[in-house]
């Protein structure tokens, strides 16, 4: 009963006139995002937040929600005509998508995609309507240890996932929790490592840092292979061929479940949702040899749960405060930039702001379906803007974006010199999630750490025998040690 | 590669062991609990060990965790493209404060076009017209997001 009240003043909420429309302008703006290369998602969050500075809250998030899962399906867009995924979790698009296009059928490819994200989105938001509220409740119970061995779960998946090798994603790990240490003591309030620099008293901040190895890191790279080949197609057939319907159905299904409940592990990232999806469709096709030459479930079951996890990883950032991949660690922050807090208690402080974004998500699906089936053909017209013209208009956005955050040319320095550092780390094939998320998880962990070792008296064991904390951190030991684990993380690839 | 893992790993170990020295300048403990030392002295430990063990590994294990090849850029367009963008970023940097928003993103958006090989100069009057002029318009007036104004007050 509780919870259908929510779900009403969360309606009420994402339907006024003014959130709509910020809804609207946020799926435009994320497809755009998706689209255009050189700039994934959470690079292009983090520039768009000026454009909410002034806006309240709830529209502000809203906005930043909408272009987080607009760009989630703008990235199959050049999947499957240019075969660069736009961003990240598109990569396993590419192989099916890409080869329907060279057989002329690019229009049913994004049709499917646009409409198995429909659906999985739609169904991981009624999902995450129905555990959220129970799993805040259950948070509220956690004390300093089981955050931080929460905490330490979140890190252990996003660095047992990511990359090659798990040192070096260890190495990227502890690199941003040392850049978490500057600025000014989480629990006593004292600066350090801040150079009698005035900027870094705030610590590094952590927009300009995403805008700097996902935005400018991004664009050095692909200087070196700036000129893509478009397939030039006409979108007149949108929709799949009946035959093609019947094992779509049961793509998109088995997409929207796994996409939702990796969704709702910390941690996890964008990537393996979609590369598991994409696996499964495999095992269960009666013609798996296929699959890579332009079957349409390659392209149905991995999208859905590309947009099934977006939403479904909103769980563990609206319930427990942990977000689960770069993009969501920068829509985190945009939440602090606006004075709100992620966590079991928004759900106590603000419903408003929380239900209301739940709700915007029904809605912004549905607006992503209307403006995205009619309009395939002009999005695939914005890949032919020449890179001469689109690198300079993204690092505007990025230098705007940087200095408007404190309006501080430090700032831009600091992404300057992340872009500098994000292409080195790109070429060197070390993941750069883990940087991110230890660096906004740092201080939230050093103080679970420190309070508990207060509550103990200096004792280590407090972790540990304390039911919760100590599960959640022998999850965390077998996340770090086991070859499975790290096998999936290899074989999905890169950084979300 | 094998050369750029050992040199990235042993510049971890560096920043570690400096960060440690650092460290050393605040408390580690104080009578609440840990100090603020406390955190970073661990964490630059942990650094210090993983990247050891990651030059180790890189140098003397047989499996190589990196993909053969070299990191640097396979042609020299590439090079010179990701030069010229550097410069003008750093160029924006320098002169940001001082130019103002508008005459700096102006320049940036003038120079970079041309000097990745541009040369219609109407688009690029227009484009750089609108991405500096129009976006600080739309920014500052509109959504009132600061920006710099630079010495000559526009």
């Amino acid at each position: 009963m509780e919870t259908l009240q929510y779900w009403i003043q969360g309606f009420s909420v994402a339907t006024q006139p003014l959130n709509l429309l910020y809804a609207f302008i946020g799926c435009i703006l994320g497809t755009l995002i998706g689209v255009l290369p050189g700039l994934g998602p959470a690079a292009g969050t983090a520039i768009l937040i000026p454009i909410t500075f002034n806006l309240d809250p709830i529209g502000a998030i809203i906005m930043l929600a909408a272009i987080y899962y607009g760009a989630m399906y703008g990235g199959t867009i050049t999947s499957v005509l240019v075969n660069v995924p736009g961003e990240a979790a598109s990569v396993i698009t590419c192989l099916d998508g890409y080869q329907m296009a060279k057989q002329g059928r690019a229009g049913p490819a994004l049709g499917i995609a646009a409409i198995g994200s429909f659906i999985g989105g739609t169904f991981a938001t009624i999902a995450l309507m129905v555990v959220s509220l129970p799993l805040a409740n259950f948070a509220l119970r956690f004390g300093p240890p089981e955050v931080f061995a929460l905490l330490v779960v979140g890190l252990s998946l996003v660095t047992g996932l990511s990359g090659r090798s798990l040192l070096a994603a260890l190495v990227m790990t502890m690199l941003g929790l040392l850049l978490a240490m500057i600025g000014m003591d989480p629990v006593r309030g004292a600066p350090r490592f801040t150079l009698n620099i005035p900027p870094l008293y705030d610590g590094v901040g952590f927009i300009p840092v995403v805008m700097g190895l996902f935005g400018v890191g991004e664009i050095l790279l692909s200087m070196e292979k700036p000129v893509l080949e478009i397939i030039k197609t006409k979108f007149t057939d949108l929709l799949p061929k009946k035959e093609e319907w019947k094992v779509s159905t049961g793509a998109i299904g088995r997409g929207t479940v796994i996409g939702f409940f990796l969704g709702l592990i910390p941690g996890i990232g964008a990537i393996i949702p979609t590369f598991l999806a994409y696996v499964v469709e495999k095992k269960v096709s009666k013609h798996p040899e296929k699959f890579g030459t332009g079957v349409i479930e390659g392209v149905a079951s991995p999208e859905t749960a590309n947009n099934s996890y977006a939403n479904g990883a909103m769980v563990p950032l609206l319930t427990l405060g942990i977000p689960g991949s770069p993009t969501l660690a920068v829509i985190m922050g945009a939440f602090i930039i606006h004075g709100l807090t992620p966590g079991p208690f928004l759900f106590k402080e603000r419903p408003d702001v929380v239900w209301g974004l739940i709700a915007s998500l029904y809605l912004g699906n549905v607006i992503l379906l209307v403006l995205n089936l009619p309009l395939v053909g002009f999005w695939a017209k914005l890949l032919e803007i020449k890179y001469q013209y689109l690198y300079p208009g993204i690092l505007l956005f990025c230098i705007l974006g940087a200095y408007s955050l404190n309006q501080s040319v430090f700032d831009v320095g600091v992404m300057v010199v992340f872009g500098v550092l994000g292409y080195i780390f790109r070429k060197l094939d070390w993941p750069l999630a883990p940087t991110v998320l230890a660096l906004i998880l740092g201080p939230m962990m050093e103080r679970a750490l420190r309070t508990s070792l207060e509550m103990s008296g200096g004792a280590l064991s407090i972790l540990v025998t304390r039911p919760i904390s100590a599960v959640l951190l022998t999850i965390a030991v077998i996340v770090l040690a086991s070859p499975a684990v790290r096998l999936l993380g290899k074989r999905a690839g890169k950084d979300d | 590669m094998k050369r750029a893992w050992q040199i990235m790993s042993l510049a971890f170990v560096a920043a570690a062991v400096v960060t440690l020295i650092a460290s050393f300048a605040y408390p580690y403990k104080d009578r609440l609990g840990p100090g603020p030392g406390f955190f970073p002295v661990w964490l630059s430990l942990i650094t210090g060990g993983l990247s050891l063990a990651l030059f180790a590994q890189v140098t003397w294990s047989r499996k190589a965790p990196f993909s053969p090849g070299s990191p640097l850029p396979e042609d020299r367009a590439g090079t010179v493209g990701i030069f010229i963008i550097l410069g003008a970023l750093l160029g924006s940097l320098v002169f940001l404060d001082f130019l103002g928003f508008r005459i700096t993103l102006f320049l940036f958006l003038v120079f970079l076009p041309i000097a990745l090989g541009m040369r219609n100069w109407v688009l690029i009057l227009v484009f750089s017209l609108l991405g500096s002029f129009g976006v600080f318009h739309v920014f500052y007036y509109w959504l009132k997001v600061p920006l710099p104004m630079g010495v000559l007050g526009f």
